[in-house]
């Protein structure tokens, strides 16, 4: 069979809708914000009665930099059978997201959207307009930036800067923390004081 | 996640009600689950749960990691059920690679058989500690003897008992081990007996009866609203059922029913779930007696490591090997959304790659979560004690809830 191998593309994951469309059985459909709870409703209208689920994405070279995904499904609001549920139509939903531009809220068409809006939040730090307590669900309320974010270090900024944590410190805010987004400026300047302190003859001999 | 981060009305005092909070270390709460609870007596009068006591970041660790070794990740969400996330991460990566359809057919049946064993061996689990909260413990017994041979053959496939990480991209780890199916028809004879046991020790019991029936009544609209899928669902009698409406892996071959309840109550649940269980060996039966010789990965050593034995005389499959070990596959761009059947519900991953050869983004929809959170649909006006029954009979996994 033909290699599967292909070379990468440069800022490929920026709009995989657009690379490509039919590689799923949901229709997919790209919503501009201003319109998002308008046609949400209208979906819930006819039919999508299930919001199955609610996810974003981080592509920190585009602007608006976020995708908020909805999959919707429709599915009768009543006891069913096997034969009247059958192949039930499944929609994707993406909208463009940024940071200081909040989204309107789901949760007034279905009482699911709840959690998985706080966890974008939390997670992404994409703000939910309507939410009726939008806070932190995963991380601990006190903690610091976002760390699905593309720029959030894996590690997690504090581990980051100290080799061995306090286990007792729940919150990174102690610490020292940068806000997400100046963390890859913080690591350069801690690797920059570093080579500093190492001194010219050691980076020699590493070169 | 903590008290004062707790939404201001839930704190807020009229003077007849109470705040009590219920966990993170209450036993009956299926791990740290945390539920601050408005109670006006013993009945509730509002329920907010709180996760994340568990977070660890899988998420974000899959990000950095080959496509490969991010399934290791992903298998350790959903602890119970393994097999379930390894089969829906591959087959997400499968259709970003475009070889669905190249999967040999004794895989695919592999991989039904593993799927189905993990559901079995997921209810057992459920309905073993289902029966602690109840203050039944024999039940516990009967049932963890049951996953005990489950977790043996996993552990014959692939080598670890509670994450075997057997189902791979391109097919299965390498062929049923020696002894497996006689283990399989060990397990497929011993099933019938100990499941009348079971439903001679809890169904017809009168005190579990008298705990479930009519508890944490969901109805069909508020289940979908909610988004609970799975036995959750279907006890509310909405036959919904990912192996029915989207199929994968071969499944419409299969002959099984969906058991459905009308009720949708507690003790629905646990008895479409004791019903499931019998479907999942109806299933494996089939597969038992259709298990086809054959390869069991994909032929194309760019995405499957070439066999062990093929490295010491073959320079290409010394190649071949070195390459996927040491910086993996790529996968061309693209994003999709895969979802599987799992015991708890609606398993989904929406995989996002931009063609290098670590995942973009991988989000899971955890079933867990979606079911536990109708919890604040179902739980006021009901008694503390009932709380612990629905909390049970929704079958949360706090790996999968918190990831």
């Amino acid at each position: 069979m033909p290699s599967t191998q292909s070379p990468p593309l440069l800022g490929a994951a920026i709009d995989p809708t657009a690379l490509r469309p039919a590689i799923d059985d949901a229709a997919i459909e790209r919503v501009d914000r201003a319109q998002l709870h308008a046609r949400l409703a209208q979906l819930k209208d006819q039919g999508y009665s299930m919001l199955l689920d609610l996810g974003a994405a981080d592509y920190p070279a585009r602007e608006p930099r976020f995708d908020v995904v909805y999959h919707l499904l429709k599915m009768p609001l009543r006891k069913t059978g096997v034969e009247q549920v059958g192949k039930p139509a499944r929609l994707r939903v993406l909208c463009a997201a940024g940071e200081d531009e909040p989204l309107p809220t789901a949760t007034d068409l279905w009482l699911s959207a709840d959690w998985a809006e706080r966890e974008i939040f939390d997670l992404f730090g994409i703000r939910f307009e309507g939410h009726p307590d939008l806070r932190r669900i995963q991380m601990p309320h006190d903690w610091e930036g976002h760390p699905l974010r593309k720029d959030y270090p894996l590690r997690g900024p504090a581990r980051e800067r100290s080799p061995r944590p306090a286990f007792a410190l729940k919150s990174n805010v102690n610490a020292g923390t940068p806000p997400s987004g100046k963390t890859l400026e913080a690591l350069s300047e801690q690797i920059a004081r570093r080579a500093a302190e190492r001194g010219p003859g050691n980076g020699e001999r590493n070169a | 996640m903590s008290f004062t981060a707790l939404s201001p009305e839930i704190v807020s005092r009229d003077g007849t009600s109470m705040v009590l909070s219920m966990g993170p270390q209450h036993p009956s709460t299926h791990g740290v689950l945390q539920i601050m609870l408005e109670i006006e007596g013993e009945s509730i009068v509002k329920a907010e749960p709180e996760i994340g006591y568990l977070h660890t970041g899988i998420e974000k660790n899959c990000e950095n990691q080959f496509w490969t070794t991010a399934q290791t990740n992903v298998e350790r969400m959903d602890y119970l059920a393994p097999s379930s996330n390894a089969l829906c991460y591959a087959l997400g990566v499968e259709r970003l690679l475009g070889i669905t359809n190249d999967i040999p057919r004794r895989a695919q049946q592999i991989r039904v058989l593993n799927a189905e064993l993990t559901r079995i061996a997921s209810h057992c689990v459920w309905l073993g500690t289902g029966g602690l909260d109840l203050g039944a413990l024999s039940v516990f017994f009967y049932t963890f003897d049951l996953r005990e041979n489950i977790l043996d053959m996993q552990e014959a496939a692939g080598g670890a008992r509670m994450h075997p990480n057997y189902i791979r991209v391109g097919g299965v780890n390498g062929d049923l081990p020696e002894g497996y199916l006689e283990r399989l028809d060990a397990l497929i004879e011993k099933f019938p007996g100990r499941m009348r046991d079971l439903r001679a020790l809890v169904q017809a019991n009168p005190i579990l009866q008298d705990r479930m029936v009519d508890v944490g009544i969901l109805s069909p609209e508020e289940a979908v609203q909610w988004s609970v899928t799975g036995p959750s669902l279907r006890a509310s009698g909405v036959a919904y059922d990912v192996r029915r409406a989207f199929p994968y892996s071969g499944y419409e071959e299969y002959d099984f029913d969906l058991p459905t309840r009308d009720e949708g109550d507690s003790y629905a649940r646990f008895l479409v779930r004791l019903d499931e269980m019998e479907e999942s060996m109806r299933i494996i039966r089939q597969v038992r007696e259709r298990l086809e010789p054959g390869p069991v990965v994909i032929d194309d050593a760019k995405i499957v490591p070439p066999p062990k034995e093929t490295i010491a005389l073959s320079m290409e499959a010394l190649i071949h090997h070195f390459k996927i070990m040491t910086e993996g596959f790529r996968v061309p761009p693209g994003d999709v959304y895969q979802s599987v059947e799992g015991p708890r519900g609606e398993l989904g991953f929406y995989i996002v790659s931009d063609g290098g050869n670590h995942p973009y983004r991988i989000r899971t929809r955890p079933a867990s979560m979606y079911n536990l959170q109708a919890l604040k649909g179902m739980a006021p006006g009901n008694l503390i004690a009932d709380l612990v029954v629905m909390i049970g009979s929704m079958d949360p996994v706090f790996g999968e809830v918190d990831r």
